[in-house]
């Protein structure tokens, strides 16, 4: 989950640690791109920078695609773009030793030029039509015939391996060659040069290169190629609108712009200059304190550009870039003058020397997370959680010497405005902990609950100082706000307690008040918990721990606090197995299609306790329950002494490795303590015997609590099952093998956290498993099972950290009390979207509305190019480029904010009109948010669900990266829209939506980690295919639809 | 066939699809659920040559020490045909005989390919960085072998490296899969136990002799399967796994470990080739071994046993008793306590269900795993 972007040594596509979507890239045109297609789409159609010339890559785009590592589907206009993106990502180890990647690629183009000049003898091309003929392109390949060339049987034999080696993973078409040389037709392979269209003049860039002044006689490619600095501002410029690449190139020039290639590149897309002024954050009404900021107008950017590109490292224009991509309230809170000075200068204060631009990837996530989430109340005030005077207290008790820094300063905090510039000093602290982290998790925390419930301040200060052991904990207080103070305080002091148990009682206590307390909040989210009663269940669960001390009274703890869950849940103090698995399955279904829904949820649990061996929780209790009486001196009846049995079923698998192979291959990550310890106890015998003593009856209660651990634990594990999961079906060891007590890990700070996965790539150990807690679950299980994930391109690579944001935004979701209504208004939303971007075409002041709606969700530049496309009537580019949240949201918000304004614009805005009038109950915000929505664990703190009006995040290195998962919001609001249209009750989306985004992720050939529009093309072509009936879907509803 | 033969026994075991449950004698409450089990079963004089014309008399198959009794027979690519087949109709085997004994009679290297008939071979070539250097070699054994398997059913061409690429899915079309082989593009982390996993899984679902061959180069950086599960899945479902792999691997003693005893468990072999050459002589080899195959199968008798049960294959008479008989060492039941159809009988938490044991029925994927 948190390893560093791995690029491949060798190739091509490699991008491990992909994020997709930075936010500001432009959709392509749908249409791929064609392999030596002369015909190169105009940029300029599509609004992206005009290509004022064009350039020659030598041999099939499609050759060249495969080896500079780029998707297949990419458009002509991308290949430069990518390209550079590619050579200066992942062409250097340090800054000047080429990476074997881009080695080949250099000799790719050396042997596509010499195949290029065999080929110019015959009309551009490769023919061959006997063994004689073949020799020449064969030498250029790499290859040589057999002896018996011209029979059926030879076969080409690598010759040089380094030649045969590109021709190979260039895709060649070495068996139709093959085929001529056995005695087949005559080979012929059109070679010809593929044109793609260049910014600006080619000569533009070669001149900017100072490599180029010694050698001057580079092309545009090779320039890329040789130039790390020159690509990397190839690629800034792909981004930037067109006025503003222009502007920039003619007023300062490319070779100026040079050193600031990196800038560009993280910072640039928050860049607009329209009609010869800069586009600020805050609007017009905040340029003079922008002004005032950087030391220039932005009335004039000639002047304004420069200042803020090179201010600072490169501080000023993150800050710029930052508060561009927040809503139009957000910046006008960031941008009031006082505020945007003082905010910077914290920002910039810490160390002036850092660059902005260090790293791979844009440092200070938090810097982002704080602009984009910092809550504000009714009055336009940041919310404080507790008070100042608690705040002041956090900040001067922080042992980091930045914090204390500021935490002396906070002595004088006197208003939220002040708390809030000491969080920006602290955002460039590469830190998941401090006090910003704090911070905004507890204030969205506190946000979400009603005035007159808001935190108190002393369950603040527990809060915060608890939050580095627990702060992955903190969600579920989040997800359910009506948890009181006394619940979260007593959870804190529950969990704190356990820490001291002994560690053979700890892993136990741990794994039972984790698996009840997420079966606690799975059957509280699905309302099978009454919200009334969440805090006395709540606490029911959590109690019994507190006074647990040995092994026997974990037991007995978790068996006490499941009855808890049973009495709020069933109405009863002692459920069965499978009680808890309908319960777990769904809220009792009415509908054919609800019940089938909830039969195929319930199947897929017990099949996981099946595959991972589980004893029955029937069995556990029961036996629980004669050792209880035996210590009573009853002796247990036989079926009992049969049943206990069951715990001495499980069978290690087979071993492939000695103990002693083990100790010396996997030291540290095989770890089965857990599992032998449960192997070596023999219940039965001590059920059966006569003279089992008081402590042997204890110690068996003890053992019987590891049995039970496991069971729950897979209750949890088995309900966030991801689509297609090997793992969890494969692995009978992996819920048993997972450390809450940290026993093969040394050093753990705590063991409250997200888990961390050990053991992946040790074949000696056992198979992979989780250390840790059971908080992110969901998240953690799709970053386990992702890898089972074919891709269906051959280079293309499954993502990591947004895939796992995307299974388990499409698990978390239930869909049980959905109704059609709403199912068909999410569509109807979508549709409205589009009609209103239709009719801003010919509407100017319709265009005005909607581009200042989406700006809350669009960097300047993206913006604008959806402003020059509708305005020229390119209504089919502009839809091809929106997202369904950008549709979705487009049409809610004109609807609230224009709401005496008749929805005249088509068909569907009109019926969804009147469906809010009829149904203001059903098709409101609150609701589809709630039942539309996607859980954001990271950005938001919660694992509940909720739809996020944010614009879509750049990548970040670590976790942050998940930012760019969960904003978003896309995925499920069209598989909605498709399931309404193939009429589909909304409860078949709890088959529906997993599959759907399993081949979504299947179908993701995307270039690099901000290709966002590769998402976007991959769900539509997912789209495509269930509408053409490709998928094995559930039955249709009969019902007729309003 | 342009090689010297190998001596090699190799027996594995197939559980077939259809399920069939058998009440257990000690209590009327206790059901298993079992399978059809087949195996696949090579027999080697001491010299390693394959001893054929076998015919179903002469072998016995214990599970669990219970004598199993066969259900249907094969030889090479012939059809399976039930044990009263034999009893009427002797067949054209005749008696046992070495290869080179069969080869006077007709089977020779000229008409190997025909033997394969029936197969189904899913080659999975490693694309991951550690296979950069060899490559292309890799790429020209791996074509010299689909074509060498001339008439064999089928072949699916799979890679990986982290992520798994079904390149070419199961076919009879030759030029496919050899286009998908060099198609194929190297780098990236390996992820071998993943990706086996899966190919198995693919493997699993079809009828007849199923083989997998990996061509890797051995280390394993992704995976988060471990090898054991992998094997006992492949065992279960009665896939045999055979390994190429390089001095490099041999190198490395966890990778060959697991080479080793994974594929002697599920019937398969590893090789560890010193260069091209050797790649190609270990495609010849296990080309050879699909040519020499036995499959039988039974239905398992009542058997209480739910965890590991043991299978062993033996040959009856005093002549056949000095040829070596090689064959995995069992398989594990499908587990059901809770997914099963009769949840009420919690006791020994296994299902009853109808016998039914006529023959081979293809449909679902075996061992109850996905």
């Amino acid at each position: 989950m948190k390893s560093a972007l791995c690029v491949s040594v060798l190739l091509a596509f490699t991008l491990l640690n992909c994020d997709l979507f930075a936010g500001d890239r432009e959709l392509p045109p749908s249409t791929p791109l064609k392999t030596s297609d002369p015909a190169v789409a105009s940029s300029a159609e599509d609004g992206s920078l005009p290509a004022s010339s064009q350039f020659a890559i030598p041999g099939p785009l499609r050759s060249f695609l495969r080896m500079a590592g780029m998707s297949q589907k990419i458009t002509p206009d991308e290949v430069l773009p990518l390209l550079s993106r590619n050579v200066f990502t992942q062409g250097y180890e340090g800054s000047t030793h080429p990476t074997e990647f881009l080695i080949l690629l250099k000799r790719y183009v050396v042997q596509a030029r010499e195949l290029s000049e065999l080929a110019a003898n015959s009309g551009m091309v490769l023919r061959v039509s006997n063994c004689d003929e073949a020799r020449p392109l064969l030498r250029i390949l790499g290859y040589r015939t057999r002896a018996n060339c011209g029979d059926p049987a030879t076969s080409l034999q690598t010759d040089d391996p380094e030649r045969a080696f590109l021709a190979v993973d260039s895709g060649f078409p070495l068996p139709d060659l093959e085929q001529t040389l056995q005695g087949g037709k005559p080979f012929e392979y059109p070679y010809s040069s593929s044109p793609v269209p260049v910014l600006f003049a080619e000569s533009d860039w070669t001149m900017a290169s100072p490599k180029n002044f010694k050698e001057n006689s580079r092309d545009l490619l090779d320039t890329i190629l040789a130039d790390p600095s020159v690509a990397r501002l190839y690629w800034a410029f792909s981004r930037l609108d067109p006025e503003t690449g222009k502007s920039l190139q003619q007023s300062i020039g490319l070779a100026k712009l040079l050193p600031y290639g990196a800038v560009l590149d993280f910072y640039g897309s928050g860049l607009c200059i329209s009609e010869g002024h800069v586009n600020v954050p805050g609007g017009p009404a905040a340029e003079a304190a922008w002004k005032d900021l950087v030391g220039a107008s932005p009335a004039s950017p000639t002047t304004f550009v420069p200042k803020l590109v090179a201010r600072d490292k490169g501080w000023l224009i993150a800050y710029f870039d930052a508060l561009s991509r927040v809503s139009a309230a957000q910046q006008a809170y960031f941008t009031e003058p006082h505020r945007l000075r003082s905010f910077y200068s914290a920002l910039r204060a810490p160390d002036p020397s850092a660059p902005a631009t260090r790293g791979f990837y844009r440092p200070a996530p938090a810097l982002l997370l704080l602009v984009t989430r910092l809550q504000l109340d009714d009055s336009g005030k940041p919310i404080v959680p507790g008070n100042l005077e608690i705040w002041k207290e956090i900040l001067e008790g922080h042992n980091s010497k930045l914090v204390h820094r500021w935490g002396k300063q906070s002595t004088h905090l006197t208003g939220p405005d002040q708390l809030v510039q000491i969080m920006f000093a602290v955002s460039r602290a590469p830190t998941e902990s401090g006090p910003l982290h704090t911070y905004m998790a507890i204030s969205e925390l506190d946000s979400r609950r009603s005035p007159e419930n808001r935190l108190k301040p002393a369950t603040v200060r527990l809060l915060a100082h608890r939050f580095e052991d627990y702060s992955d904990q903190y969600r579920i207080f989040s997800e359910f706000p009506e948890l009181t103070d006394e619940s979260i305080s007593l959870f804190l002091d529950v969990a704190q307690g356990l820490n001291s148990l002994s560690v053979t009682a700890r892993g136990n206590a741990f794994g039972i008040f984790q698996a009840n307390v997420g079966i606690w909040q799975i059957l509280a989210r699905q309302g099978q918990i009454p919200n009334a009663n969440l805090n006395e269940s709540w606490q029911e669960v959590i109690k019994p721990f507190a006074t647990a001390r040995s092994a026997a009274q974990v037991y007995d703890a978790g068996q006490s606090s499941l009855g808890g869950l049973f009495r709020f849940s069933i109405g009863k103090a002692r459920g069965s197995q499978d009680e808890i698995i309908e319960l777990l399955a769904g809220p009792r279904q009415n509908s054919t299609d609800g019940r089938q829904m909830h039969r195929e949820v319930a199947a897929r649990i017990r099949s996981i306790l099946d595959d991972q061996r589980l004893v029955s929780l029937d069995t556990i209790l029961t036996v629980g329950d004669a050792l209880a009486e035996k210590a009573r001196g009853k002796q247990a009846p036989d079926y009992v002494v049969v049943l206990a049995g069951q715990t001495r079923e499980f069978e290690m698998p087979r071993p492939i490795f000695t103990s002693g192979e083990r100790t010396e291959w996997a030291a540290g990550i095989y770890n089965n303590h857990h599992t032998d310890v449960q192997m070596h106890a023999d219940l039965p015998r001590v059920l059966r015997s006569t003279s089992a003593s008081r402590a042997q009856i204890e110690d068996a209660r003890g053992q019987l609590a590891s049995f039970l651990r496991d069971t729950l634990v897979g209750l949890n594990y088995a309900y966030y099952e991801p689509p297609g999961a090997q793992a969890l079906h494969n692995n009978p060891l992996f819920v048993r093998s997972h450390d809450f007590a940290g026993e093969a890990l040394e050093g753990m700070k705590t063991l409250w956290q997200a888990p961390e996965l050990m053991g992946q790539g040790s074949p000696a150990g056992g198979g992979a498993h989780f250390v840790g807690s059971l908080a992110d679950l969901p998240y953690a299980l799709a970053e386990i099972e992702q890898d089972f994930i074919s891709p269906d391109s051959v280079q293309a690579l499954i993502w990591r950290e947004l895939t796992p944001g995307l299974l388990a935004s499409s698990i978390l979701p239930r869909w049980w009390n959905v109704s059609p209504l709403e199912l068909h208004a999410i569509a109807l939303y979508q549709r409205t979207g589009e009609e209103l971007l239709t009719a801003s075409a010919k509407d100017e002041a319709l265009r005005s509305k909607v581009l200042a709606i989406l700006s809350d969700r669009m960097l300047p530049q993206r913006l604008r190019r959806l402003d020059q496309l509708m305005s020229s009537g390119r209504t089919a580019a502009v839809l091809s480029q929106m997202m369904p949240a950008d549709t979705f949201y487009l049409a809610a918000e004109f609807q609230q904010k224009y709401p005496e304004e008749p929805m005249a614009w088509g068909t569907a805005g009109q019926e969804l009109q009147s469906l809010c009038k009829e149904h203001p109950d059903q098709v409101n915000w609150k609701r589809l948010s709630h039942d539309f929505g996607t859980p954001h664990p990271s950005l938001a703190q919660n694992y509940g669900l909720e739809l996020l009006n944010v614009a879509p995040m750049p990548p970040f290195s670590g976790s942050s990266s998940r930012f760019l998962a969960e904003s978003w919001d896309s995925p499920n609001l069209y598989w909605a829209r498709l399931a309404d249209e193939g009429g589909y009750a909304p409860v078949m989306l709890t088959h529906l939506v997993p599959q759907l985004t399993r081949t979504m992720i299947e179908k993701i050939f995307a270039t690099d980690f901000e290709d966002w529009p590769a998402l976007l093309r991959a769900m539509h072509e997912t789209g495509q295919e269930f509408r053409e009936g490709k998928f094995n879907s559930p039955s249709r509803i009969s019902e007729v639809r309003p | 066939m342009a090689k010297k033969l190998f001596p090699l026994i190799l027996l594995s075991l197939v559980f077939m699809p259809r399920q069939t449950a058998v009440e257990a004698q000690e209590s009327p409450n206790i059901h298993v659920v079992v399978n059809m089990v087949q195996l696949n079963v090579a027999v080697t004089d001491r010299k390693g040559n394959y001893i054929t014309g076998l015919r179903p008399k002469d072998f016995v198959i214990l599970e669990d020490g219970i004598v199993e009794k066969a259900a249907t027979f094969a030889e090479g690519d012939e059809p399976a045909r039930n044990l009263s087949d034999f009893a009427d109709n002797p067949g054209p085997s005749g008696p046992p005989g070495s290869f080179a004994a069969r080869s006077a009679d007709g089977i020779t290297a000229d008409n190997f390919a025909a033997l394969v008939n029936g197969a189904n071979v899913f080659v999975l070539f490693d694309t991951s960085d550690y296979m950069y250097r060899g490559f292309v070699f890799a790429q020209d054994a791996i074509t010299e072998f689909i074509r060498s398997l001339g008439k064999a059913d089928k072949i699916a061409f799979y890679s990986y490296s982290r992520d798994l690429s079904r390149v070419a899915a199961l076919t009879a079309d030759r030029s496919q899969v050899l286009r998908a082989v060099r198609s194929t593009v190297a780098g990236d982390q390996a992820a071998l136990y993943n990706a086996l996993l899966m190919t198995l899984k693919d493997a699993a679902i079809n009828t007849g002799r199923k083989i997998v061959v990996v061509f890797s180069n051995g280390p394993d950086n992704s995976s988060v399967v471990p090898p054991e599960d992998v094997a006992e899945f492949a065992q279960s479902a009665g896939v045999s796994i055979y390994m190429i792999s390089t001095q490099t691997a041999k190198l490395e003693p966890v990778s060959t470990a697991v080479f080793d005893r994974m594929t002697a468990a599920t019937g398969g072999k590893a090789y560890f080739a010193k260069n091209w050459r050797d790649e190609h002589r270990a495609f010849a080899s296990i080309r050879d071994d699909l040519a020499h195959l036995y499959s039988l199968s039974y239905y398992p008798k009542p058997n209480p046993n739910g965890g590991w049960r043991a299978i062993t294959v033996k040959l009856v008479g005093d002549n056949l008793k000095k040829y070596k008989v090689r064959t995995r060492n069992g398989y594990r039941p499908q587990p059901s306590r809770f997914s099963g159809a009769d949840k009420a009988n919690t006791l020994s938490g296994i299902v009853p269900q109808s016998h039914d044991a006529e023959g081979i029925t293809p449909g679902h994927e075996p061992g109850g795993q996905r």
